[in-house]
């Protein structure tokens, strides 16, 4: 039986309305009035206040930190707006003109949530002989400089469906600051977990923002500090590193692990927590930082080590040509050729350098490789986690400041 | 001094990275740029600890096996995009109430007679309006092919070969299955996918909802093995590949005029300038914000006002790594959708609020790809769809709480419909709300399915009024917006056919 399938009563005005589709959609158009058109969307205005393309700031304050050797830098919004919200525990990328290069540096944000709305927040730098962005930040950041920052980024904060609801916070030295914004988010009533903050230090005059966590352990009973000294024995305080007994000693019931410090630290407790036997959901880390001695990693080259490559930078129609010494990130040479390219997180995790390696060759430390699969088999490199084992020719993309 | 291009493509969400691989492929001096810094817009992927996600797929359709190609793999041969599917093997389950208020729990296979078989168990009674229907869907395809193959279409040609296909056409879909004397139970079942498109069944065009059915019930779905990003990788390899230039974090400001025909981009990275663009932008914000008021046509203005600025499919998506493998949960489907109801009118409707809104898809990617996360884990997204009036309201201090509560309301549907609870398991997770797509994607209200594909601005009004889509003079519109409507499918294949046409205009006019 052959198909015949009408709609309506007549089957031929069912053709009809069918060729008539088109002069229906001229008609709905013709009798619009021709109003000016406008694109104004406040999920769209939100989004770009969360996530600007950057913040323009201001330096408001420093604050001397004494013996802890550090010091807090509280930054202002230039334009008077508040500072894109975050989540305590974020850390914001500041992007330096230092000398001839454009250098950026990601800094855990040690002030509330709450003080966005003033358009503050606070970043703390230590003392860090090694350490070229923050020895210059140290020495030449004024009052009333300007800076440009990025929004609140990372995904180093709690989570209430994912982590438990005691959280233990391992820091050493400045490591303290993501812990600190969380714990000023609690008393702030912005978030709700019970932080337990074993900080080592190595003094007790060296321990940073003393007075702060004694203030917030004061207002609020879910916030809880134990210091943990490494040269000094002191009653009233741990001694020596923090280990897998003094996380016990202080954790109740299930419990969420976060780690942040510097690399020495992170080592030794990721090998104590591992001794706890916690699901691989109750430990979280803040990012490890560029690899330092790349030339210890399992399968680097070594005869590579001290050898200097010619790296080519094209973005847009720029083309630049500069050296690119093996033993240092990638990212690092497009930085001192004075190449504004984007970065932030600087440990190859979040993919904001992500480039495209069109010539040579790289060496990717494994546990510094956030790529995404594809980009694995397709030539596109995070330069902050890349090594040059060769002459290097590097898409890289465009910058927004 | 300004870098110079036959085309540019401006924006690489996936109507983007087609259009300027087949641009690549005719062998103009082509430029892709994107204001983010990777492709794909929606087909993408992010990592969080030792997992990678997918943004948004779902199930791409029209692929289809090797005796019976879709248009979408005729695409990825005919431009020489290489891609490895994992196919989808069956349709889909549902987890709902029928229309008569009564518990629906159905899953449908693919292929022409399981899926009629498998109605008949459900619905006795209705093998034969089934068969009709397919019957009609065959019908639907060749006449499809007739309409989109260049040659002009003759109508006493299509009234004699195509009858059936034109005297539903017209038709909203809930009519054409009415008419067909399938059951309500039937039509509920039917009417699933119904979100693919984001309009209600007695409005969205029958040809254009009858077709989706037809690819994914005879031709089969499939997704990448790596995520979506995977694909937009493929496509940025091919344009590579054939000399083209990508630059990313490049964001498109302004567009340049020569009189009335554009000529050039503005953009972060300097000034470009060229014969032809394909935006994979929003109309509305390129007639509004980019070019100046006095070139914007009369009836782009009134096309604007008509729409009303309706724009479909205000996406969020709860995504969950969880530290147990699937078969340890007992999540044994690849995808199950969870509507609140059959009626599709009355599910719209309740989309539109954070505090009505029930519905949710279930995916779960190692269902279908064992290794899709490291072992004894798997990966399981939920996404529904929002009106835009609740999103508007939204303070940044109370977003992450909304976030969570969209994140709970997943794992409580989960929990109360299937039986299975996450909870315990997460070791990662993120929200992606409406402002995730309008940050990443830059569309507007963070929609992804372009405008409302309803009554006379259909996909198939809007396909026959073609060559009055685009009136600026070397501008043409590309993505979920323009002719096709949304879907990777569609705006794969949009951007192909409006680079197609771009490239034809360039040879016509005489250009390199």
């Amino acid at each position: 039986m052959a198909l015949n399938i009408k709609v309506g009563l007549i089957g031929l005005l069912d053709m009809l309305k069918f060729a008539n589709l088109g002069k229906v959609r001229k008609q709905a158009i013709d009798a619009a009035p021709a109003n000016e058109i406008t694109a104004e969307y406040k999920i769209n205005n939100f989004a770009k206040e969360m996530h600007p393309d950057f913040q323009e700031l201001v330096v408001d304050q420093i604050i001397d930190h004494g013996d802890a050797d550090a010091r807090s830098f509280i930054l202002k919004r230039a334009d008077g707006k508040p500072a894109a919200y975050f989540r305590a525990g974020q850390y914001i990328s500041l992007k330096l003109p230092i000398g001839e290069s454009f250098v950026t540096r990601p800094y855990s944000i040690s002030s509330s949530p709450e003080w966005t709305k003033e358009g503050k927040l606070a970043v703390t730098i230590k003392k860090n002989p090694e350490g070229f962005a923050a020895d210059y930040l140290l020495a030449n950041l004024k009052v009333g400089d300007k800076v440009i920052g990025s929004e609140g980024l990372g995904s180093f904060y709690y989570e209430k469906l994912r982590d438990a609801k005691n959280v233990i916070a391992l820091a050493g030295g400045s490591g303290i600051t993501p812990f600190l914004s969380m714990a000023y988010a609690i008393r702030d009533g912005i978030e709700d977990f019970n932080l337990t903050i074993l900080f080592g230090s190595r003094t007790e005059n060296a321990v940073l923002f003393r007075k702060e966590l004694d203030d917030i352990c004061a207002a609020t009973p879910k916030v809880k500090v134990v210091h943990v000294l490494s040269d000094e024995e002191k009653p009233g305080f741990e001694h020596g590193f923090i280990t897998a007994e003094i996380i016990q000693k202080y954790a109740a019931g299930e419990y969420s692990v976060f780690i942040c410090g510097p690399e020495a630290m992170y080592r030794f407790a990721a090998g104590e927590v591992a001794k706890l036997g916690l699901d691989r959901k109750h430990v979280r880390r803040e990012l490890l930082g560029a690899t330092k001695k790349v030339w210890e990693q399992p399968g680097y080259p070594q005869d590579k080590k001290d050898q200097v490559f010619k790296l080519t930078v094209k973005q847009g129609e720029k083309e630049i040509v500069c050296d690119c010494p093996a033993n240092e990130p990638v990212l690092v040479a497009i930085e001192r050729a004075g190449i504004k390219a984007p970065s932030r997180c600087r440990s190859g995790e979040c993919g904001w350098c992500r480039s495209r390696l069109t010539e040579g060759e790289v060496f990717i430390p494994e546990e510094t490789d956030g790529r995404r699969w594809a980009d694995k088999q397709m030539n596109e490199i995070h330069p902050c986690a890349s090594f040059a084992l060769s002459d290097l020719t590097l898409i890289v993309p465009g910058e927004y400041y | 001094m300004a870098a110079k291009y036959d085309v540019v493509v401006v924006g690489a969400g996936n109507a983007g990275i087609s259009a300027a691989v087949k641009a690549a492929l005719e062998g103009k001096k082509t430029l892709l740029i994107e204001k983010h810094n990777l492709p794909g817009g929606c087909a993408s992927s992010f990592r969080r600890g030792r997992f990678e996600f997918d943004p948004s797929v779902h199930e791409i359709c029209d692929w289809g096996p090797d005796d019976n190609k879709g248009d979408v793999r005729l695409l990825f041969e005919r431009n020489g995009v290489k891609m490895d599917w994992v196919t989808v093997p069956e349709c889909y389950r549902c987890i709902s109430k029928y229309s008569d208020g009564t518990p629906m729990d159905i899953s449908m296979p693919t292929g022409r007679e399981p899926f009629i078989d498998k109605m008949e168990e459900y619905v006795p009674g209705t093998r034969e309006a089934m068969n009709k229907l397919f019957d009609l869907f065959a019908e639907m395809k060749a006449a499809v092919k007739y309409m989109n193959d260049g040659t002009p279409n003759d109508s006493k040609y299509m009234q004699t070969n195509f009858p059936n296909v034109l005297r539903t056409c017209g038709y909203p879909s809930l009519k054409v299955l009415q008419a067909l004397k399938l059951p309500q139970k039937a039509i509920d079942i039917l009417s699933v996918y119904w979100c693919y498109l984001g309009v209600p069944l007695d409005e969205l065009n029958f040809l254009h909802f009858g077709n989706m059915l037809d690819m994914y019930i005879c031709r089969k779905a499939v997704i990448p093995h790596h995520t979506s990003h995977e694909i937009s990788m493929q496509f940025m390899e091919r344009f590579y590949e054939l000399g083209g230039e990508a630059w990313f974090n490049c964001r498109a400001e302004k567009f340049l005029f020569d009189g009335d025909r554009i000529c050039g981009v503005e953009t972060n990275m300097g000034t470009i300038e060229c014969e032809q663009v394909l935006a994979n932008i929003n109309p509305d914000i390129i007639y509004a914000k980019m070019m100046p008021k006095e070139l914007v046509p009369e009836r782009e203005k009134k096309l604007s006002t008509a729409r009303k600025h309706n724009y479909s499919a205000r996406m969020c998506v709860a995504y969950f790594a969880l530290n147990k493998s699937r078969e340890e949960l007992g999540i044994d489907d690849y995808t199950v959708f969870f509507p609140s109801t059959s009626d599709t009118r009355r599910e719209y409707e309740s989309l539109a609020h954070i505090d009505t809104n029930k519905f949710s898809i279930l995916l779960c990617y190692n269902k279908l790809i064992p290794d899709f996360s490291p072992e004894g884990t798997c990966v399981v997204s939920f996404t529904t769809m929002y009106g835009p009036d609740d999103w508007n309201k939204i303070t940044p201090q109370e977003y992450a709480g909304i976030k969570d509560k969209f994140a709970k309301q997943c794992i409580e549907t989960m929990k109360e419909k299937y039986g299975v609870d996450i909870e315990p398991y997460i070791e990662e997770m993120e929200v992606s709300t409406p402002m995730t797509f309008a940050r990443y994607l830059g569309t507007p209200e963070g929609s992804t399915y372009g405008y409302e594909l309803s009554g006379w601005d259909g996909m198939l009004a809007r396909m026959m009024l073609i060559p009055e889509e685009f009136p600026i003079k070397g501008l043409r519109h590309i993505g979920a917006a323009s002719f096709r409507g949304d879907g990777y499918s569609s705006t794969w294949i949009n951007g192909d056919m409006c680079a197609a046409m771009a490239c034809a205009e360039l040879k016509e006019g005489g250009n390199k």
